[in-house]
């Protein structure tokens, strides 16, 4: 999946592209869900779905919103949303079915994704890129 | 990097990078520091964070970064600004996510002599007692009035509850409780976050250290704290939890969809901020105090469980466990600054950074297994730092570095052999807090101390950590 971790001093700071919205949103959230659990969901666990929309002022500003509210729902359900399927995404709103299982910890504790650095954007290569630092 | 020649010496201990170096700077932006640790300083991005710091509107004098300063996001860690209350702005970013992280010191009446049997049976207790790890509730559920209860009343209300003395509250910064806090302001998304995790540690960097008295800095400083060489004491590093964390990402949130009302660009989005005496500007301020209010409430909780594993391991004869004070180093407060000899009324910005105004205990923090420290404010902060001081060591190197080149279960054993009892759900939560990968807190502590910001008190060193 499109996405690399990078150096920070204290906390996470992730890299993430893919050739359209989708791509890019849904790399963000495997990337985040990565750093949160190292885990692999099991055949016969319990999934479970949770649906979201968001609206934001520009594309930027939506990804880094929606991965707050994935992690708001992370922490208040005691749930994993390991993958999420984009019902509607547009550069100011979207609409998410997110999978996860429910869980008892998580290996690191993200206590808000930040605005710092954020800048989604197409690169030379004709990709949507952006970085993403992960208050840890 | 900002070149080496930007940096204008104004004493062995500051550095100055001038107000010319980049147009959009309201103000120099200032670094304390000796010149070695100003090259490290450097390495990372925090001196570009502090320039865009000392772009703020309102921003007075200077935009500072402590001793302990590294890269974080929007403001460095190790930052302090100060905005005029009535033209300047509030920054979230500016007091982090975590509000009112801080730390609490308790002292016992024993020394390392009469406890250092009974250290693997204390680190068991406390980890036993006091909650930690992501994810792990507490033992009190809160919800409706008894949740705004606590975000009204702080630490007050966990003593009203049972769970502390009123004596504990004399000896806490604000007395453990702002009375600017507004639970209508905190969102239904915030409180649930925070329904179950009073009284519990979190993970990272927070901990529950049992700690000796190493050296005396200061004999008639450390008697009134009630410090005496080779003392155990039980120091407490955590904050607001996922509450707090959801108040900052909701206010940024906001305050980044009003700027252009009020005409505000900036150079980094995480700076979000409205002006301090607007309608938005005022909401994040009582909801923050209401955040601050529930970690105090939180530390006090921890506080009443750490004398409930000491009763358990000491027994009758174990002593109580007093406060020696409780200080916050994510929090943003409304405070009195002489500016150009006229007294005025400042929001004060300290994002890992420690209030220190004179005769305040200042708690410092040393990276897991080294030595922590207490200082005392003084007169010349108030003068030089809008009366703020450094937090920590300060980290030097990435988690992801740590983990590479610590292995946990090396390090637990490392502990060990120096005397250290430890306690923590994970190993690699421990190697990404290896002493390696933080700055030499002696270093750090040496700065505020030669440049009159604060003074020596006492040095402590650990016997147990306790962490998630």
């Amino acid at each position: 999946m499109p996405f690399f971790i990078l150096p920070h001093t204290a906390d996470v700071r992730l890299k993430v592209w893919g050739k359209d919205y989708e791509e890019v949103f849904r790399a963000a959230l495997l990337g985040m869900s990565a750093i949160q659990k190292k885990a692999i969901p099991t055949k016969d666990a319990d999934f479970i779905e949770r649906t979201i929309s968001v609206e934001a002022s520009d594309g930027t500003a939506l990804l880094v919103d929606f991965l707050n509210e994935v992690l708001s729902l992370c922490a208040i359900n005691k749930e994993w949303y390991f993958d999420g399927v984009f019902e509607r995404l547009t550069a100011t709103s979207l609409h998410v079915t997110l999978h996860g299982i429910a869980i008892s910890d998580f290996d690191e504790d993200i206590k808000a994704v930040t605005y710092h650095e954020a800048n989604l954007q197409k690169n030379e290569k004709g990709e949507w890129e952006t970085i993403i630092v992960l208050d840890i | 990097m900002i070149p080496r020649p930007v940096f204008k010496k104004i004493h062995d201990w500051l550095w100055e990078i001038p107000k010319s170096f980049r147009a959009d700077m309201r103000v120099p932006a200032c670094v304390y520091a000796t010149e070695h640790m100003l090259d490290d300083i450097r390495r990372d991005r925090s001196m570009d964070q502090l320039i865009n710091v000392a772009t703020l509107p309102g921003i007075q004098q200077y935009a500072l970064a402590m001793p302990d300063a590294h890269e974080g996001y929007g403001f460095p860690i190790g930052g302090v600004a100060a905005m005029d209350a009535s033209e300047g702005v509030i920054s979230p970013g500016g007091i982090g996510y975590d509000v009112n992280c801080g730390v609490r010191l308790l002292r016992s009446t024993k020394t390392i002599d009469q406890v250092r049997e009974k250290t693997d049976a204390l680190a068991s207790a406390l980890y036993r007692d006091v909650p930690s790890g992501v994810g792990r509730g507490g033992r009190l559920i809160l919800r409706g009035n008894d949740l705004d209860a606590v975000l009204q009343h702080g630490a007050h209300r966990m003593v009203e509850l049972g769970y502390g003395e009123k004596a504990d509250l004399e000896h806490l910064e604000s007395t453990g409780r702002l009375e600017d806090a507004d639970p209508s302001l905190v969102s239904d998304t915030a409180k649930k976050r925070g329904a179950d995790q009073l009284g519990t540690m979190g993970a990272g960097n927070h901990f529950v250290e049992v700690q000796y008295v190493e050296t005396v800095f200061d004999t008639a400083a450390a008697a009134q704290l009630g410090l005496f060489a080779r003392q155990v004491v039980v120091m407490i590093h955590t904050g607001s939890r996922g509450l707090g964390h959801q108040i900052a990402t909701d206010y940024i949130r906001l305050m980044m969809k009003v700027m252009p009302k009020y005409g505000i660009t900036l150079p980094d989005r995480e700076l979000a901020c409205a002006p301090f005496s607007s309608p938005e500007g005022q909401q994040y301020f009582h909801a923050m105090a209401a955040g601050a209010n529930f970690a105090w409430a939180n530390r006090q909780l921890i506080t009443w469980e750490v004398r409930k594993s000491w009763q358990e391991v000491m027994g009758n004869t174990g002593g109580g466990l007093s406060v020696i004070y409780d200080v916050a180093h994510n929090l943003g407060k409304l405070e009195d600054h002489i500016i150009s000899g006229e007294k005025r009324r400042m929001i004060v910005h300290r994002k890992g950074a420690t209030r220190a105004f004179p005769d305040q205990p200042v708690l410092i923090p040393g990276s897991m297994g080294t030595a922590s420290y207490v200082l005392l404010g003084l007169p010349q902060a108030m003068e030089q730092t809008f009366g703020s001081s450094c937090h920590g060591a300060g980290r030097r190197m990435s988690r992801s570095q740590a983990k590479r080149e610590v292995r946990g279960s090396e390090l637990k054993q490392e502990m060990k052999a120096q005397g250290i009892a430890v306690a923590s759900g994970s190993l690699s939560g421990l190697a990404e807090e290896a002493p390696v990968a933080y700055k030499d807190v002696d270093e750090v502590v040496d700065v505020v101390h030669a440049a009159g910001i604060a003074k020596k008190v006492a040095c402590m060193r650990p016997i147990a950590v306790i962490k998630g």
